[in-house]
């Protein structure tokens, strides 16, 4: 089990005062199995006029809020205590088929739509053909999905500001280069041009850099990785390509839809404004372990 | 109308009978009439020409009760199938229905996925396309559960036949539309609990054009709501507001003519513009209704059709009294005549009808339309109406030949209160700005003719006497300042030849008759169908004119005239009216201190040929040569055309019905500011000449005037725009 004390700060910093501002957040993190959030909470300043906080479909929870009256700064902290105590996961070989996880996961309502493309994961030919060099016939899911996830780790170059948010896993197939969430999108694509299921999970990592080891790409800001599913009796099972890693304690987990789209952590709607800046600062720090 | 022993169907006989009478030709002519008065119903001329047939379908009452039944049934099913997959989804957690289907379904809209209900039903409104097959049994053959179009065709069709073919109406017998559409008004009015109602559009052009634009405005003028595009609303403080003239007002409940998908860029994405962002959290919220929910067109989605009849035993223990018909229903669909010049061809139909939830229970129009189903020879294979080709016909609903049994049934409802329509309130921006920049064409479209009328055969007479030519000079100085000549030749002298060359290279006057034209189309909401067609008529025989240089420029004035003579006389003098008026008033008065600053400039001795043609120009010769026995002499005409309170054309004229204007608004610092201007004016009427500085000024003020009332009235609020995402993902890698 581990403790973490989190820290997520948003603040925009506006050239001209707004006069308006609408915005919808995915900035509270949820439970999940291995997952207790202790304490939570969203602080939002100028003060909202409106504040809804509400559970979308995936089971995230998400803040609407309006500002009217003039500002030229909108900041949003999030501080929470969360308890992470991921059971470890079965043996790979221990896991069933992936051709019967394909089955299972279609018929499921709770599974199905991860299965199915989304904008940013649609799979084309290539992909499909990239993702069953790992899903040979007859093979274990969870073997499928380490070595896949080796694979994304090996064959992409991480490199930050060549890509954006809409930028697709099609794409990422081609130029093999990216960050945490085209590594996401790309591994999410193969999953499902093979009718597997995988979530796309936003959430934070653990810094921790031990001695002689290199320090983790995407610690101390937001990461996001991979959730997959081994069928009705293990679940799901979370894979990081970014870092090559079976997800323990280390992530915690803020939000996760069908692909990045789904959990946008901040969108918003501004009347007037002008110019804006933007600083964000991610703190995570385990208190107990 | 035929059974299947090639017997006409009973009730069809007088009806028959009266076609007979009034004959082939004669109900072609008719049919004519009806569109056109349909054209006109209609707004913004979208309805293709042969959009309505006019012999309608029957049925008889028993037929009816029992579509009645079916319908209601169904309604209720979908309804519960809709509640179920946006709440707990036990229909798939059963098996009732396949989840990848539902989930991977485009109309599945997870933001609309709740915990819990929604304070109104997601569908409350609802039609049904239904046919006859050979045996004669009904079957459905598709649903509207999202947006539920055709009603507000239904709801208009009735109203204009009756007019055109009263004939067909003589024997009576047909159930009446207005009870249902009256508590149908009724119902939503008080379901929005004193707040607005409106019909959403997605407007004529654009990414989110409506699926019929038409159908929305007849919709919203049947009930007497508003008629609004996503740019009209605005989210404030979690609910949804209109931008009016008198600010943000809340609107409670809309009935939507847009597609649910990307309607609330918030949550989805897209650009702000193209959707009305908070919209989805607003009806979570339950401070705003919409008829229908979206996402409700889940419902209806091809995907699903073949699940629906195997629901009604597990979800309502009934067998559905209306099965979905078979793949190839379409094809031996029962026929109807359609009137085809002067024949009739029989084409096999649809019955569309429509339901809607009263809070309580499900009410049915006694009516609706019927739909051609056969496809233009091109189309072949595809089963979707094609209205175009054969028209929308009305649906009759028989009485029940005995008196119906009105025992037990529930008393009918009070008649609904009468609602005060549309306050001047509540006219939307969008509207105020549209008619403000028609009032502005219809003038620059009135002064343009009126300066070619005096020009052209000024221009053509060639002598070289001081005076004609001192009036060339001017006239093509005000040719180059109305940018009706290129600003180079302003100096010189143009021949009647060379402008008319310059007019049929340029075109200025097609693209202002143009423009006028696109903000008739724009405004016609706030213009009564007769106006509406007046205005059309001479609008069109403009531009049938505009090539024939002998009734071109008349044409446009006769345009013109009609115009000022509709607005003067068939509008109330407030909303609307007051935006048509300063367009108009502001741009007499630019162009006519432009011109005068032209026409009047020079020392008093050389000014006789600019005060000819200013007094001209302004259509005052008759006047000023009843006051002044022709004699031309700079103060009176200064006093005619600058101060004369009396004189539509002067200069003053334009400041004080601008005041006017502004005081009614409200903007009583814009007021002083036309007061000031025209006590300016008035006291250059004083001034012996030399009048091309102050006049210059006076029209710099009157664009400023505009500006000011441009910037009050229309730009309430600022654009909205997305924060960029981007920088967010750069931040959190």
């Amino acid at each position: 089990m581990t403790l973490y004390r989190l820290h997520h700060t948003t603040l925009y910093d506006y050239a001209a005062p707004v006069v308006l501002g609408t915005h919808y957040m995915h900035l509270l993190p949820r439970d999940r199995p291995g997952q207790t959030i202790r304490e939570a909470q969203l602080d939002i300043s100028p003060a909202p006029e409106t504040r809804r906080d509400e559970i979308d479909h995936f089971g995230n929870p998400t803040t609407t809020v309006a500002i009217t009256g003039a500002h030229k700064q909108f900041a949003v902290a999030l501080s929470a205590t969360v308890e992470v105590r991921q059971p470890p996961p079965p043996a790979p070989e221990d896991t069933l088929r992936w051709e019967a996880i394909a089955a299972k996961a279609l018929l499921d309502p709770d599974v199905a739509e991860y299965c199915l493309p989304s904008d940013l994961t649609t799979p084309q030919n290539d992909i499909a053909d990239y993702a069953a060099v790992s899903f040979l016939p007859g093979r274990k899911m969870l073997t499928g999905l380490l070595e896949l996830n080796q694979r994304i780790f090996s064959d992409m170059t991480y490199r930050g500001g060549v890509t954006s948010n809409a930028t697709t896993a099609a794409q990422t197939v081609v130029t093999r280069i990216g960050v945490c969430q085209d590594y996401a999108h790309f591994m999410l694509a193969c999953l499902r041009a093979l009718g597997l299921p995988g979530r796309y999970v936003s959430g934070y990592l653990r810094t921790l850099s031990p001695p002689g080891e290199a320090r983790r790409r995407g610690a101390d800001q937001s990461h996001a990785w991979v959730s997959s599913w081994l069928g009705p009796d293990a679940g799901w099972v979370d894979l990081d390509p970014t870092n090559n890693l079976l997800v323990a304690d280390e992530h915690v987990t803020l939000a996760w839809g069908r692909d990045f789209r789904d959990v946008s952590p901040l969108r918003g709607i501004i009347l007037g404004g002008g110019r804006h800046t933007l600083k964000v600062g991610v703190d995570l720090e385990a208190v107990l372990t | 109308m035929i059974d299947r022993h090639g017997r006409i169907r009973a009730p069809w006989s007088p009806i028959m009978a009266a076609i007979r009478e009034i004959g082939p030709e004669e109900l072609a002519r008719r049919a004519g009439a009806l569109n056109r008065q349909m054209g006109l119903a209609a707004p913004l001329g979208t309805v293709p020409r042969s959009f309505y047939d006019p012999l309608p379908v029957l049925l008889t009452s028993g037929e009816f009760a029992f579509l009645e039944a079916g319908i209601k049934q169904r309604a209720a099913l979908l309804e519960a199938v809709l509640e179920d997959l946006y709440g707990t989804q036990s229909l798939l957690h059963n098996g009732s229905l396949p989840p990848a289907l539902v989930l991977g379904e485009p109309h599945f809209l997870r933001p609309m996925h709740t915990r819990g209900r929604l304070t109104a039903p997601r569908m409350a409104l609802y039609a049904a396309d239904i046919i006859r097959g050979p045996d004669g049994d009904f079957s459905i053959l598709r649903d509207h559960t999202g947006i539920v179009p055709g009603l507000g065709h239904a709801l208009s069709l009735r109203r204009l036949a009756s007019g055109t073919l009263p004939e067909l109406f003589r024997a009576g017998g047909i159930r009446s539309l207005r009870p249902a559409r009256e508590m149908l008004v009724d119902h939503v009015r008080r379901q929005a609990e004193g707040g607005l109602v409106a019909v959403l559009t997605g407007g004529a052009t654009g990414p989110g054009a409506a699926v019929d634009l038409a159908d929305d405005a007849l919709l919203a003028r049947a009930l007497g709501v508003l008629l609004i595009e996503p740019g009209d609303l605005a989210a404030r403080n979690g609910g949804l507001h209109m931008k009016t003239l008198n600010g943000l007002v809340s609107i409670a409940t809309i009935i939507r003519g847009v597609s649910g998908i990307d309607l609330d860029p918030l949550e989805q994405g897209g650009r702000p513009g193209h959707g009305i962002p908070g919209a989805f959290g607003a009806i979570r919220a339950g401070v705003l209704t919409m008829l229908n929910a979206p996402g409700s067109a889940l419902a209806a989605a091809p995907s699903l059709r073949r699940y629906i009849d195997s629901l009604f035993q597990p979800m309502r223990g009934e067998h559905p009294i209306l099965p979905a018909a078979a793949e190839n229903g379409a094809e031996t669909a029962s026929k109807a005549p359609f009137v085809t010049g002067a024949n009739y061809t029989p084409v096999p139909i649809c019955f569309r009808l429509f339901s809607w939830h009263d809070g309580e229970t499900w009410q049915m129009l006694p009516g609706g339309l019927a739909l051609p189903l056969r496809q233009p020879a091109d189309h072949a294979g595809t089963q979707l109406p094609a209205p175009a080709d054969f028209g929308l016909k009305d649906l009759w609903v028989m009485e029940a030949e005995e008196p119906r049994l009105t025992t037990g049934a529930p008393a009918a409802p009070e008649p609904p209160e009468h609602v005060t329509f549309l306050a001047a309130a509540h006219l939307p921006s969008r509207l105020a700005d549209n008619l403000f920049w028609l009032g502005r064409s219809v003038e620059r479209l009135e002064a343009a003719s009126r300066l070619l009328m005096l020009a052209l055969p000024r221009l053509e007479s060639g002598t070289s006497l001081p005076r004609d030519i001192a009036e060339r000079g001017l006239l093509t100085r005000c040719l180059a300042q109305a940018r009706l000549l290129p600003a180079e030749l302003a100096g010189t002298s143009v021949s009647g030849r060379l402008l008319r060359q310059t007019l049929t290279r340029r075109h200025p006057m097609a693209g202002l008759l143009k423009e006028a034209g696109r903000l008739v189309n724009a405004s016609s909401e706030r213009l009564s169908p007769s106006m509406l067609s007046t205005v059309r008529f001479a609008l069109h025989q403009a531009s049938e004119a505009l090539g024939n240089e002998e009734t071109a420029l008349p044409s446009m004035l006769n345009f013109a005239a009609t115009f000022a003579g509709i607005a003067a006389e068939n509008m109330v003098r407030d909303g609307g009216w007051l935006f048509l008026e300063m367009g108009r008033r502001l741009e007499r008065g630019e162009t006519l201190a432009e011109t005068l600053a032209i026409l009047l400039d020079g020392p008093p001795e050389r000014l006789e040929p600019g005060m000819a043609l200013g007094i001209e120009l302004a259509d005052s010769v008759l006047s000023y040569d009843l006051r002044h026995a022709g004699i031309l002499a700079p103060a009176p005409v200064f006093n005619m055309l600058l101060a004369d309170a009396g004189n539509p054309r002067a200069l003053a004229y334009q400041c004080t019905a601008l005041r006017f204007c502004l005081e009614r608004l409200g903007a009583d610092d814009d007021a002083e500011a036309a007061r000031l201007l025209q006590v300016e004016t008035v006291n250059l009427a004083g001034t012996p000449g030399g009048l091309r500085p102050a006049l210059s000024g006076v029209a710099g003020k009157l664009r400023m005037l505009s500006d000011r009332v441009h910037r009050r009235f229309f730009t309430l609020l600022p654009e909205a725009h997305t924060l960029d995402e981007d920088e967010v993902l750069e931040a959190a890698q």
